[in-house]
């Protein structure tokens, strides 16, 4: 088994390490175990980056099954490979999770057992997802993905956790749908579904009008997941209504299979016919960027003003890749793990709010610096990083993809860049009015400050924020090869 | 020593970091190690000036960022501009954290006081020496961070909230502008480096047209950041801050930063003349247009916050007529003395816990130091003969008469009227008169001895007007000229300097005319003024509120259109669905293994199918 192998399965440990456990054994100890299941994968991912250093490249491939029908032989294998963009999710996912099993340990109450092993099926679908070099593996570990997520949304969430559960699985089950259908329309053309073999077959053959067809395809089923206004309704329920460790994962990671998608299916695989979107996508992004601003504007619930905040950032994605240049996938890359940081950091911080305060409404909230300092701090750095603020990873990767758009598409770069003037104006109006003002208002006078041990999460990623904001190459040497032949692909 | 001189910002750094991470445990020694480290910042600066006599420019790049073939980097450049400026800043600032020892003692969240002071410090040292502009947008937002932090610091006070957040905003409007023109830039000269963006407009690399429009965008950065009008508002809000804050980013230095950002890029408002126009009109406008506002305020740091506004349209007045040297200069002279003026006024508002001018009425007579120090500051800003405001403003007066500005000469001569009108009101009312509030406390030394530093900086800073234009000359090339005016306009300006303070001594210390009888008679115009020519309201009444209305609109959309939508799909869902709810068992594994295996089926289902289609 290969290294990428055991990475991918190592999840299974934890699964292996939770289902050992009775399910009346103490809740303590299942929790203690969670943690160890956790940081198994997250040490592996982590030899995996040190190994992909020293050879800029990992994969592993065992011939699964061939095919032959008509003219053509068919074949599906089981192959994985990283990238610098593939391995970049994958740390992040492995963080992520490690970082929700610890928010988890406060906040799970009911029945963690259970929790936790669709915690680590869910881990393993995603890991799956990012390793997976052809379309089938991507597909069935996306699949994967779909059905713990909706018994953690369901089960362990919030007021409407059943009505957000159902809404996850009917409009990503719509998406997988369409996915589904475009991929066996391409396999069905090129006879395999490995990403590199179909766009070498896809540059022999000058068949645009498929190609298009297919991409319409992707764009709408990558839509969902990222998601692209109209396709985010979902997506605003499960901030809301699942449990603030699982949106963690979710804003963090999952909804980051969109804009990979977007990236590794659409120019990955065709090169010269994504170009002819760009203008789509621009404005497809500009609308995410302000509608979704314009919503968080208005918003009472802090979780709905993240929300609309992750909707808002979605859009500043898709103008990197409109950007259709190396600044601009770069920036959209830098912000797919810039926010993934970032919401994750939220929402944990989130988390600590609700287990003190049982609320997020933003009415009920208020003056809470006096008694929860730190706390407040923490919610200040996380909306700075939100709005982009220098030596903090959101401006990074706003700068990129602002850059990107900008060299074709100026104008729709100057309209976006009016966007953050409205970022800076929903996260501010959310986090002054929670933190600043009467300490009278608040009504939670003798709220905890944010403990020592759930200190270290936040801090893990308000130093990653960090480093990335401060030091960028530290993340863009990793992603220098992935990016050429993403842009070279397309002839320039 | 200059080849360290990237150092300099890390110091405040460390002081920020220590004190943000062990704050709580290092208490009253917190002011101590701010100073200290700072002090080290200006130990070194001198340093840097030393060598600066002999180095005309040194630059010192690494790299920050690759994309693909491009390659951002950070650094530090160190020309005689930026040498000022590191001078300004740290010394300025020095003396704020020393002064601050005294001003905030008795506040027991001092050591975040003390941390936002010195990120501000680093910030603003960091912004004077980037050696492109991506690193001065960087250190530009990140000083917006610092004055937000600190006009915020009383977080309690609900007026404190919406202050600091409208400045942040107000200030991130510009920042869209500064943004989208360094990528327009950036797009048309492959670098942001300001070196090779000089060489690349020297070789006219840029259409005019182009230049025009990125010069125009650089400057709504500025007009943000320094409080030009139409971004001016939320400057007069930010004395919500504590006092000594007021002082070094609301008055010397940060709001001086889009003044600097215009000497900084000089060479492509050169390169444009509408540009240069749109910078002295709007300058000149800002000038007067604040002065009339100081008139009428009743609130002590108010009067010199509108002050402030004004100074600054001067000093951009003066870059946009050509008079890179006397905008330069003025800015220099202004961080003096207007740091000086709000460090007295802090210590009015230490000692006597109150700020309203007319209630104060005269009590400040009690504190003769800062009554003294005020007074030299008051001279200076109102351009008293050989205090060192004379000397700057005079230099602006002669490059507006060089570029033939008759006009805008005219507006700067009646805005310098009415500074020393408004200007001497405040320090009439202030010191003189009745008096009968005894002071609560008195100002220790360490507030006084950096208010008469600053004072002896307030009255000799004038006379380097000459040296100060060698200075820039020898690394920025011709552009650095200082004007001298002729005979008659140093008379005219004179008069019109000891004009108002005639004027201003008559109405408001021997009450000779009267002013409730003005008040009436120009009632109308009173209020205008009073109401800050409700600039604010009008802004609550249009943008405020049509970006509501459109959040509402769209409000709109997502409850019915876009949730119907769904509604409806998810509704034809579940029909389907209960028809096969049969086959519901309830158990969460057998819907795992169901949706696993339906998965498989169809995959294999197409699979085998494939060669057919």
């Amino acid at each position: 088994m290969g290294l990428l192998s055991l990475l991918l399965f190592s999840p299974m440990i934890g699964l292996l390490l939770i289902s050992i456990l009775t399910k009346n054994s103490d809740h303590k100890s299942i929790h203690r175990y969670a943690v160890l299941g956790g940081i198994i994968p997250l040490v592996i991912s982590w030899v995996a980056y040190i190994q992909f250093q020293g050879h800029n490249q990992l994969a592993e491939r065992v011939s699964w099954f061939s095919y032959q029908g008509g003219q053509q032989s068919f074949v599906i294998d089981y192959e994985l490979a990283l990238n610098g963009f593939r391995l970049a999710l994958i740390l992040l996912t492995t963080l992520i999770v490690m970082l929700a099993i610890l928010a988890s340990v406060k906040q799970i109450t009911k029945n963690p057992r259970l929790f936790y092993q669709w915690l680590f099926v869910l881990e393993l679908g995603i890991l799956g997802v990012f390793a997976s070099d052809n379309m089938f593996l991507f597909f069935f570990f996306f699949e994967l993905t779909l059905i713990p997520m909706f018994f953690l949304i369901g089960k362990w969430g919030h007021v409407e956790r059943e009505e957000a559960a159902y809404k996850y699985v009917i409009y990503n089950g719509l998406g997988s749908a369409v996915l589904l259908i475009a991929i066996v329309a391409v396999f069905a053309q090129a006879g395999t579904t490995n990403f590199e073999a179909v766009q070498a077959y896809m540059a022999q053959r000058d068949d645009m009008a498929f190609q298009v067809g297919v991409l319409i395809a992707f764009l709408v089923a990558f839509g969902v997941k990222l998601p692209i206004i109209p396709l985010h309704s979902w997506m605003v329920s499960v901030h809301v209504y699942a449990p603030p460790a699982v949106v963690m994962i979710h804003a963090g990671v999952l909804l980051k299979i969109g804009a990979y998608g977007l990236l590794q299916f659409g120019s990955g695989m065709f090169p010269d016919a994504f170009p002819v979107f760009a203008v789509t996508i621009a404005v497809l992004g500009l609308i995410n960027l302000l509608y979704g601003a314009f919503l968080a504007l208005i918003q009472d619930d802090l979780r709905k003003v993240f929300a609309y905040a992750s909707v808002s950032h979605m859009g500043i994605i898709l103008l990197g890749i409109a950007g259709m240049n190396t600044a601009g996938y770069q920036g959209a890359i830098f912000q797919t793990i810039s926010h993934g940081l970032i919401s994750a950091l939220l929402f944990y911080l989130v988390g600590i709010l609700i287990l003190r305060t049982g609320t997020t409404n933003l009415k009920k909230l208020g003056g809470m610096w006096t008694a929860a300092p730190v706390l407040s701090g923490l919610f200040l750095t996380g909306a700075l990083a939100g709005l982009g603020l220098p030596g903090m990873s959101g401006f990074v990767s706003e700068f990129m993809a602002f850059v990107g758009v900008f060299e074709q598409l100026p104008l729709f770069g100057a309209v976006g860049v009016i966007g953050i003037i409205l970022t800076v104006v929903y996260f501010l109006r959310a986090i002054l009015n929670m933190t600043f003002g009467d300490p009278r208002k608040n009504k939670y006078e003798k709220m905890a400050d944010i403990g020592k041990g759930e200190l270290f999460p936040a801090g893990v990623l308000v130093a990653f924020i960090i480093l990335i904001g401060v030091y960028p190459d530290s993340l863009s040497q990793l992603l220098q090869i992935t990016l050429e032949t993403l842009v070279t692909g397309m002839g320039g | 020593m200059i080849s360290f001189a990237w150092l300099i910002p890390l110091f405040p750094l460390i002081s920020f970091m220590v004190l943000i991470l062990s704050g709580k445990k290092l208490k009253n020694a917190s002011g101590y190690l701010a100073i200290l480290l700072t002090g080290i910042s200006f130990l070194l600066t001198i340093g840097v000036l030393l060598d600066l006599r002999t180095i005309t420019e040194f630059e010192v790049i690494w790299p920050w960022l690759t994309v693909g073939e491009i390659e951002f980097q950070a650094g530090a450049l160190i020309n005689p501009l930026n040498g000022l400026m590191l001078f300004v800043v740290s010394f300025v600032s020095l003396l704020i954290h020393i002064y601050s020892l005294g001003y905030m003692g008795e506040d027991d969240r001092k050591s975040s006081y003390f941390a936002y002071l010195s990120l501000f410090t680093f910030a603003m040292l960091g912004l004077v020496m980037s050696p492109n502009l991506l690193q001065f947008y960087m250190f530009w937002e990140l000083v917006g961070l610092g004055s937000f932090l600190l006009i915020g610091f009383y977080l309690y006070k609900e007026s404190a909230k919406k202050a600091a957040r409208k400045a942040f905003i107000m200030t991130r409007i510009g920042d869209a502008g500064l943004l989208i023109g360094l990528i327009l830039l950036f797009w048309q000269t492959k670098t942001l480096s300001f070196l090779e963006i000089f060489q690349a407009i020297e070789q006219q690399k840029l259409a005019p047209g182009m230049i025009t429009l990125i010069a125009i965008l650089l400057f709504i950065g500025a007009v943000g950041k320094s409080g030009q009008f139409p971004l001016h508002t939320w400057l007069p809000d930010a004395m919500e801050g504590p006092t000594p804050v007021s002082a070094l980013i609301h008055a010397a230095t940060m709001v001086a930063a889009g003044v600097y950002l215009v000497a900084a890029t000089y060479p492509l408002f050169l390169a444009s003349e509408w540009a240069l126009i749109i910078v002295s009109v709007i300058g000149a406008f800002t000038a007067i247009f604040a002065a009339t506002i100081g008139l009428v305020q009743d609130d002590l740091k108010r009067v010199l916050a509108y002050s402030t506004v004004s100074q600054l349209g001067y000093m951009m007045l003066a870059l946009g007529a050509g008079g890179y040297v006397a905008g330069v200069f003025h800015l220099t002279t202004h961080a003096f003395f207007k740091a000086l003026l709000f460090l007295a006024a802090g210590s009015v508002i230490f000692a006597l816990k109150n700020q309203h001018i007319k209630q104060i009425a005269g009590s400040g007579k009690h504190l003769a130091v800062t009554k003294w120090t005020f007074l030299i500051g008051t001279l200076a800003i109102s351009g008293f003969p050989l205090l060192s405001g004379s000397f700057s403003k005079e230099a602006i007066f002669a490059a507006l008469l060089e570029d033939g500005q008759y006009g805008l000469l005219a507006v700067a001569l009646f805005t310098a009227f009415l500074t020393s009108v408004y200007m001497f009101r405040l320090y009439f009312l202030v010191f003189h008169g009745k008096g009968e509030d005894k002071p609560e406390r008195t100002v220790p030394l360490c507030m006084n001895g950096p208010m008469v530093i600053l004072a002896v900086f307030a009255v000799i800073a004038g006379f380097f007007g000459s040296q100060l234009a060698d200075w820039l000359a020898g690394g920025q090339g011709s552009f650095a000229v200082l004007h001298h005016s002729p005979t008659w306009l140093i008379f005219l300006a004179t008069l019109v300097s000891l004009g108002g303070i005639v004027l201003a001594y008559y109405i408001y210390l021997r009450k000779q005319i009267n002013q409730e009888e003005w008040k009436e008679t120009f009632s109308s115009t009173y209020t205008i003024l009073y109401n800050k020519y409700f600039i604010d309201e009008f802004y609550e009444n249009t943008i405020l509120y049509s970006t509501r209305a459109i959040s509402y609109l769209i409000f709109y959309i997502e409850k019915y259109v876009v949730e119907t939508a769904m509604a409806f799909v998810s509704g034809t869902i579940k029909a389907i669905g209960t028809r096969g709810s049969r086959l519901q068992t309830g158990q969460v594994q057998t819907y795992g293994t169901v949706a696993l295996l339906g998965l498989a089926a169809i995959v294999l289902f197409f699979v085998v199918k494939g060669g057919y289609m």
